[in-house]
């Protein structure tokens, strides 16, 4: 019997977080079991803010994840929002969603260059590769600057934003500051398109080819972006936001802190790619045109795909960061929050992460929180990712070890689970 | 060649937010050109959790069984051991709620469902070590990394900070949060060296650094202000434990001020 062990990349997970692996038990006849173990403490993030004031569980929320704490903040705060029944206005959403792609910027960057890109080039991190590879560790921190420094100046800071608050925000950056931030995002186009031209270059192993579900948000409006009130599904069917319990069922396995979900009774998988699968005739401008150049790669039946479909949103978001903020600017100058009167009511909402799907249900009642449910895009991919694991395994069981061990690991960083976990293989 | 000091960066159950806060600094590459990071997860697949290093980071709160097991074979094979952010320091806000035990939050997010580990109420990582210097926030501040570890690089010992926020926010000139617009701000409590960042926006502290140690964190004084202002016992409590559940002068100094009375 041997045991060998692996550190592994895996996502933030809403009451797991961070570190989990991967088991891959081998018999007589090759694998027998596929298991992600998510190993992490729970943090119980529903329950503890069960009966606390809204604005301190909201203060709360965006710390199950430090990868897309504005994702979780944005996506609490509108859940809230809905639930009393109010609507920002359309500038303050416009900045909202300006600063929801700095996440996106700055997640996908760190992703895909520190994360996936030491697999592809042979290394066992990124630190390795800064005196070889300058110029592509140069325009991660370039990307990554960039999307932090937008949440800085929208959010109050790049992890855990405390600057969203009910009604709006609490202070609004300066004129000058937005136009610096439209110009910043114009200079980053060409390096968006870089990391796009580099990762079209990239096997998408054909190990893992097979048919996929996918579920995206529909966006609110007719162009590609993040909030809207609708689940699509590549099965062709549509859901409203508040039904998702209909159609996607939550349950607990043993080897997991992390439950899973099954829609329809299968795994599926939410994600950059699922996005783009769901939602491409809603790009424009260059994304679109790199879009219709590579969409045989861009495909929904690989999860590598994952890796280049964000690509193309990180040059996708640049150009809709940029239209949003001339949306604002022409509503400037405008109130950073509007008074929210705090009424009993329920609310779900429904945005895309920089990883997937991402799913919150508040019920607000006498101004405190009666019942929480959020269910982030790792607990939806989970059950879809080991099945892809399987599928590698089921290869490479043969081979040496280190070998399946490094493909499983990459197979689960496609899906971009932004955590350090282990991987077990064990021989019986 | 002198040997370069080792380091190892260790995750208990967290959000990853302090080693992301870490992993983002561009300063990072100069600093660690002078040290040898032997562990480190999150950035490198070549990391080894059970090998002597000078220096331990530990982020995140002990919450499950295996981690009371890590947290000891990290203090073994380290010289110096760091807690890191407000879970290492403080329990984190997994922390908050104290009233209820770990059955009835399983039930509430898991149901009936079981797992084969053990899961267990967050604790700070002192509970179970004991621990060299605290770098504090959710998450710190980029400056507290680059102070604490170019500190420890040149062979010194960082200082450690005694004053709260509010310090910080008057000098800045911010308008008060607390006085002039009557938002429960923990500015007062809370420990600095975040620049005041969210009343400079506006935004009433919810301590996410944790209360100011060596006994100036006047939870008292800051109940009786509140309670003016209409707060109740319960709500001060539990607006106060957010970042500081464990502290265990925090419920005997608000009591102070309500002195036993039933609210």
């Amino acid at each position: 019997m041997k045991n060998v062990y692996l550190p592994i990349t895996v996502d933030h997970i809403a009451r797991v977080e961070g570190k989990g692996g991967v088991e891959i038990v081998l018999g007589e006849d090759g694998v027998k079991e596929v298991k992600l173990n998510i190993i992490e403490g729970p943090r119980f993030f529903e329950a503890i803010t069960l009966g606390k004031k809204l604005d301190e569980a909201l203060a709360v929320y965006p710390r199950i994840c430090s990868f897309c704490s504005a994702a979780h903040k944005l996506t609490a705060v509108e859940a809230a929002e809905k639930a009393v029944g109010f609507i920002p206005r359309e500038e303050i959403q416009a900045l909202r969603e300006v600063l929801y792609i700095g996440d996106m910027i700055e997640s996908h960057a760190l992703h895909l260059y520190l994360l996936v890109l030491p697999d592809y080039l042979g290394y066992s991190g990124p630190l390795h590769m800064v005196e070889e590879y300058k110029k592509e560790v140069g325009i991660a921190l370039e990307l990554k600057n960039l999307g932090s420094w937008m949440m800085d100046e929208l959010g109050s800071r790049a992890i855990h934003q405390e600057n969203v608050v009910l009604g709006g925000f609490g202070k609004l950056p300066n004129r000058g500051v937005l136009e610096r931030m439209k110009e910043r995002l114009g200079e980053a186009l060409s390096k968006a398109e870089y990391t796009f031209d580099l990762f079209v270059r990239l096997e998408q192993y054909e190990e893992v080819e097979g048919p996929i579900t996918h579920l995206a948000v529909k966006p609110r409006e007719d162009v590609y972006g993040i909030y809207g009130d609708y689940i699509k599904a590549t099965d062709g069917s549509e859901f409203p936001s508040e039904e998702y319990k209909k159609y996607i069922k939550e349950f607990v396995v043993e080897h997991s802190f992390a439950k899973h979900s099954h829609y329809h009774g299968r795994p599926f998988m939410v994600g950059a790619i699922s996005r783009v699968v769901n939602n491409a005739s809603l790009l424009y401008g260059r994304a679109k045109e790199l879009y219709e150049r590579h969409k045989e790669l861009l495909r929904p039946t690989n999860p590598f795909a994952n890796n280049m479909a964000q690509a193309l949103e990180l040059v996708y978001f640049i150009e809709r960061g940029m239209d949003l903020i001339d949306e604002a600017l022409a509503k400037w100058p405008f109130k950073a929050r509007d008074e929210v009167v705090i009424k009993d009511g329920f609310g779900v909402s429904t945005t895309e992460a920089p990883r997937g799907l991402l799913v919150y249900a508040l019920e607000v009642k006498d101004g405190r929180v009666a019942y929480a449910d959020i269910i982030t895009p790792t607990a939806f991919n989970l059950a879809m990712m080991e099945e892809h694991v399987r599928m590698m395994a089921e290869r490479h069981y043969n081979d040496d070890p280190e070998r399946l061990k490094l493909l499983a690991e990459m197979v689960v960083r496609a899906y971009d689970p932004c955590i350090s976990c282990s991987v077990h293989v064990a021989r019986l | 060649m002198e040997e370069k000091i080792k380091i190892g960066f260790y995750a208990l159950t967290s959000c990853y937010g302090c080693q992301l806060q870490l992993a983002m600094m561009d300063e990072l590459l100069q600093l660690i050109s002078n040290a040898e990071i032997v562990c480190w997860y999150m950035l490198d697949g070549k990391s080894l959790e059970d090998e002597p290093v000078d220096i331990a980071f530990i982020e995140g709160s002990v919450s499950t069984e295996e981690e009371v097991e890590l947290v000891k074979k990290i203090r073994e094979n380290a010289k110096i051991v760091v807690a890191v952010g407000s879970c290492a320091v403080q329990g984190g806000v997994q922390s908050w709620e104290q009233d209820k035990n770990l059955e009835d939050l399983w039930k509430t997010v898991y149901g009936d469902g079981k797992v084969k580990f053990q899961p267990k109420m967050a604790e700070p990582v002192s509970k179970y070590i004991k621990v060299d210097y605290n770098i504090y926030g959710c998450p710190p501040e980029k400056r507290d990394f680059l102070y604490a570890l170019g500190t420890f690089l040149v062979g010194s010992w960082p200082e450690d900070i005694d004053y709260p926020v509010c310090l910080e926010c008057r000098l800045n000139g911010n308008p008060c949060v607390l006085l002039e617009r009557g938002e429960p701000c923990l500015g007062p409590i809370t420990r600095a060296g975040c620049d005041a960042r969210c009343p400079a926006y506006g935004i009433a502290c919810i301590g996410c650094r944790g209360a100011i140690d060596y006994d100036v964190a006047w939870f008292d004084s800051l109940a009786r202000v509140f309670r003016e202002k209409g707060l109740t016992r319960e709500e001060i409590l539990e607006r106060m434990r957010i970042f500081n559940a464990h502290n265990p002068k925090l419920e005997e100094m608000v009591e102070k001020i309500f002195g036993g009375e039933s609210q």
